[in-house]
């Protein structure tokens, strides 16, 4: 997006309860009234309702509900995430998107977003169900200056955004499964994929995948997953604007992911540990081709799981399944 | 004129000095002391320079021997290993599906993938930062590993 669009969406943003002339923009922006012309004209092409009436000037009526690059950037408040806006109408998978462009090197920051996946994938290259626009599908690079060892906390810092964000929005209780799902009651709502490019001794890209089931209705969704996820719809009857819950998303994240750098995981840990799943509940888990069982306590400082064994000794699970 | 005494007192105190030259001038009495200073530097530390590197040469020579000699044995086991970045588990492939990224014998270059390392859901990627062969895999698929453990064993080019 030139530079220029964007400055004038700022602009008509600032004024959208009253008007700007043309007279104004090109004066502020420094370009003709021909070039204000014109790109009013593409902003209307592009869905945005524009009034212009003589002698006052330009008003904006209302932004398309069609997500696209623009209306992304549309009232996106943040310093560097987001800066950059890859969007698609339809992807293979935005996690496989962003992993190319970080590796081509593109910003940190750079927010990947696709309108419908055709083979959006979790873990293990497992399916994640994404096919339809009713969903967030969107991947974040993010280049941290911190060791490969501590990477995993950005997963978890994802989750507590996501949990904030998501409850602030549905005033639902949405619980953190660890390390990286989000449920509503039993029910999986929503899914974090981390994947990193790493040396021993620094991290050379972050890929943190986000799928949020936002409009969807249970009975839409593939019958495998039926009585396994919801939507944020299916809980509260409400129909959410996606462009909204995305831009609140990265705010979020921006907010949280900059304190995380300045104070460190401590309010992170203690915010997870207040959302978390199943605490205190005694849950079987599979390590190292090992099973036990134990009830949860929380995390540690590196983010891995804690739980209490029988013998009430502390067990710190960096690498588990759980049968939840 | 000087006395003898204070003359050797001299030649103490120039000797001791950074001085290499001096003259004294008295009533047409004149006394110059010099310093063998650059003849004794070159002479007598010359041979011990000149046999000092030969020494160390020879034992350059009979250390790096003896590494050749260690080289065939190590060979056999690879000269560098691969080691986890992080607490996790080992995964040889990506996916229980797939076959294993690499298996002994398997040439690789610094970028090839060799495994994952899987934290927290976070699937961390290992390269082998070498070039060579895999002559060991030291850990087994789904096993836990810790971390700086070594995975695997490289023989590197």
């Amino acid at each position: 997006m030139s530079s220029t669009r964007e400055r004038i969406m700022a602009l008509l943003a600032a004024n959208s309860d009253s008007y700007i002339s043309g007279q104004s923009i090109s004066d502020q922006l420094k370009i003709s009234r021909t070039a204000v012309w014109k790109q009013m004209k593409v902003l209307k092409e592009d869905g945005y309702l524009i009034e212009a009436i003589p002698n006052k000037g330009y008003r904006i009526i209302s932004t398309p509900t069609k997500l696209s690059e623009n209306t992304l950037q549309w009232g996106l408040n943040t310093n560097w995430l987001g800066k950059s806006i890859e969007f698609f109408e339809e992807i293979d998978s935005t996690q496989t998107k962003a992993n190319i462009l970080a590796q081509q090197g593109c910003n940190h920051g750079t927010v990947v977003i696709a309108n419908k996946q055709e083979a959006g994938r979790g873990r293990m290259n497992r399916t994640w169900y994404s096919n339809n626009e009713d969903g967030i599908w969107m991947s974040i690079v993010l280049r941290p200056k911190v060791l490969p060892a501590h990477a995993p906390q950005f997963t978890l810092l994802t989750g507590t955004v996501l949990a904030d964000v998501l409850s602030k929005k549905t005033e639902l209780d949405i619980r953190i499964k660890w390390p990286n799902d989000l449920f509503i009651g039993d029910k999986k709502v929503a899914g974090i994929l981390t994947e990193m490019q790493a040396e021993q001794d620094q991290i050379q890209h972050l890929v943190i995948g986000i799928g949020i089931n936002v409009n969807q209705l249970t009975s839409e969704l593939p019958d495998e997953i039926i009585n396994k996820a919801t939507s944020l719809r299916e809980e509260t009857s409400h129909v959410y604007s996606i462009r909204e819950l995305i831009q609140a998303v990265l705010h979020a994240f921006e907010k949280a992911y900059d304190r995380y750098l300045d104070t460190g995981f401590s309010e992170i840990k203690t915010n997870w540990e207040n959302r978390g799943y199943k605490m205190n509940e005694n849950v079987t888990y599979h390590s190292g081709n090992v099973q036990s069982q134990g009830i949860i306590k929380g995390i540690n400082e590196d983010g891995a799981l804690l739980v209490q064994n029988s013998h009430n000794q502390i067990i710190t699970l960096y690498s588990a399944e759980i049968d939840w | 004129m000087l006395k003898i005494e204070e003359i050797q007192s001299l030649i103490k105190t120039i000797d001791a000095s950074s001085i290499n030259e001096f003259t004294y001038e008295i009533d047409g009495a004149k006394l110059e002391l010099k310093k063998q200073v650059e003849q004794q530097v070159v002479q007598p530390t010359q041979p011990v320079y000149t046999a000092q590197p030969t020494v160390a040469q020879q034992t350059t020579v009979s250390a790096s021997e003896e590494t050749k000699e260690d080289e065939p044995i190590q060979a056999v086991s690879g000269d560098y290993e691969i080691t986890s970045p992080m607490v996790g588990t080992f995964y040889s492939s990506s996916s229980p599906e797939q076959d294993a990224f690499v298996t002994e014998g398997d040439k690789v270059n610094p970028n090839t993938v060799v495994c994952i390392v899987e934290a927290m859901k976070l699937f961390n990627e290992i390269e082998a930062e070498v070039s060579g062969e895999i002559v060991e895999i030291l850990v087994d698929n789904g096993e836990l590993v810790e971390f700086g453990q070594p995975l695997f064993r490289v023989k590197t080019k």
